[in-house]
């Protein structure tokens, strides 16, 4: 395990609580990328340019990392290039910023091809504005040219933006699969839904609890960075659930543009299932679910939204109740969950089908013969059958699609 | 449902020597994830010299909301307010104040900015102002 000193600098007249709260993000985040921390260090004050944090602070961090010798500092707020040098240089220790820590969890967490190339797109997009103060430090010694105006720092720089346009028009193409793959779900009459929320929410522990899957859920941030699909009974109804990356507060839009192709299974879902972790405090939640909101707002369109309050089994009835008094302003069409225990889930699924857009109801009849009966056949395959009786005549009484309700009855105009 | 009065001002850089703003005020029934309802618009347009700082948008928006004939919480982005903290504003207002959250209340302040920007435009356009 490696370790790490974490540091954060406060805005001066903030909130305790809420800088409490992002450095307990920070030290989950740590932990997540397999970091053991073995010191803190935070200090209120305005940035300052050079170092981010005071010059006796940047000191008193040195001589932490002498005695303590981790193998990396962490800061909470986002470093420039130059105070990334800078600190490096006085501290003789690598340090990054909580957004190198997302790439990095993100980089060991991503295995197949496609999440591979989220993650080197977000990882350039994250260097292609330091690229020129990067290779201007690292290159200082050895500059080409007159007085050292050479060349070094624009080639790199556009050595970088080739690469973002082959990352992207690769991811392009998986874009437009996942484009007619879900166009083709929709045409085959399944309604797609998506799992949304913070991070550590518990998306997959809720989705392996309702599709009976294994698909890793741990007490962890960023634990799903692909996005897995399957099949759900939703009262009759075979509906696609996806669940999803999970969001984090301050996302950068960079970071949002890279996981495009992960984010719109939520985005051009039919129904979002927003996932809530009630047995946090009230303000957290709140938080959070601004987060979910914000994350979501500009994208989302015309997409029904259900909130799950999950991890019921964690805090009394009252207390849920009062939060999600609290909270109705923030969270539509509420439902109250355990994926852990299963509790809740008939709710949920109610909830869901009265969302789903709406099928037809329609009783047909047409005469019993083999034609017939193929044709009752396919309806069982295709809708929700309520009735049928058999006589001389087939009488079913189903709901489907209208592309199927229309091809029903012109099959059973054809055959009486 | 909830009450809310969606605000947006436009304008508020220099156009020639002075300030042309026009401030609007969209009063609607929202849920947490759609706009219900959107029951009054009121547009009002302000000049100054000098730019607004937040006593000045305060009583912009304030006047603007005057006009209309439903009540609500009064609705606007942080930037709107210099990203001041909310318990600072809201003791500035008469009325009950709050920055925007959920989906519905970004969606209404987003149609109050198209009908601010708008009205701007034409205002700006009837006047031969470029």
């Amino acid at each position: 395990m490696k370790s790490a000193i974490i540091v954060k600098r406060n805005d001066p007249r903030t909130e305790d609580e809420e800088n409490e709260l992002q450095m307990n993000e920070l030290r989950e985040l740590a932990a997540a990328a397999d970091y053991k921390i073995i010191g803190e260090m935070v200090q209120a004050r305005h940035p300052d340019r050079k170092y981010h944090i005071g010059r006796g602070k940047v000191d008193e961090l040195a001589q932490m990392v002498a005695e303590l010798c981790p193998d990396k500092i962490i800061f909470h707020n986002p470093l420039s290039t130059m105070q990334v040098y800078n600190l490096s240089e006085i501290c003789r220790c690598e340090t990054i910023d909580k957004f190198q820590l997302i790439l990095e969890i993100f980089a060991t967490r991503a295995t197949t091809h496609r999440s591979k190339l989220q993650v080197e797109l977000a990882r350039l997009q994250y260097e292609l504005p330091r690229a020129r103060a990067i290779i201007s430090i690292l290159k200082k010694e050895e500059r080409p040219g007159f007085m050292g105006l050479g060349g070094y720092e624009d080639s790199y720089a556009q050595d970088i933006k080739n690469r973002m346009i082959r990352i992207r028009s690769e991811l392009e193409t998986i874009l437009k699969d996942n484009e007619s793959l879900r166009a083709l779900r929709h045409s085959r009459g399944f309604s797609l839904l998506a799992l949304a929320g913070y991070t550590n929410a518990g998306k997959s522990t809720l989705f392996n609890a309702l599709v009976d899957e294994e698909v890793p859920a741990r007490d962890m941030l960023f634990t799903t960075l692909l996005p897995t699909t399957r099949s759900l009974n939703v009262h009759g109804r075979e509906v696609l659930l996806t669940d999803t990356v999970g969001f984090i507060e301050d996302l950068p839009h960079w970071m949002i543009d890279a996981f495009r192709s992960t984010l719109d299974e939520i985005f051009l879902a039919d129904v979002v299932l927003l996932v809530v972790d009630s047995s946090e405090s009230l303000e957290i939640i709140r938080k959070k679910l601004l987060v979910c909101h914000e994350t979501m707002w500009d994208q989302l369109q015309d997409v029904a939204i259900v909130t799950v309050f999950n991890k019921m089994d964690l805090i009394s009835e009252d207390e849920l109740a009062q939060r999600m008094l609290s909270l109705g302003y923030l969270a539509p069409n509420p439902v109250i969950v355990s994926a852990k225990t299963g509790f809740g889930f008939n709710e949920l699924k109610v909830q869901i089908s009265d969302l789903l857009p709406k099928w037809e109801r329609i009783s047909l009849s047409f005469p019993m013969s083999e034609k017939g009966m193929s044709i009752v056949a396919w309806i069982f395959a295709e809708g929700i059958v309520h009735s049928i009786h058999y006589d001389e005549k087939v009488s079913i009484d189903f709901e489907a699609r209208d592309k199927i309700i229309n091809k029903a009855i012109s099959l059973a105009t054809e055959l009486s | 449902m909830f009450d809310i009065i969606a605000v947006d001002i436009s304008g508020r850089h220099k156009t020639g020597d002075e300030y042309l703003m026009v401030c609007a005020a969209v009063a609607a029934s929202v849920t947490a994830d759609h706009i219900e309802k959107i029951k009054q618009i009121a547009i009002r347009s302000f000049r100054s010299k000098s730019s607004p700082d937040i006593p000045d948008v305060v009583t912009m928006v304030e006047e603007t909301v005057s006009e209309l004939k439903f009540g609500g919480t009064i609705v606007t982005e942080a930037g709107d307010m210099y990203n001041k903290p909310q318990w600072v504003i809201d003791s500035m207002f008469s009325s009950d104040f709050k920055y925007q959250e959920s989906l519905s209340e970004r969606r209404c302040i987003e149609l109050a900015h198209h009908v601010s920007l708008g009205a701007r435009k034409l205002l700006l356009k009837e006047l031969g102002i470029q």
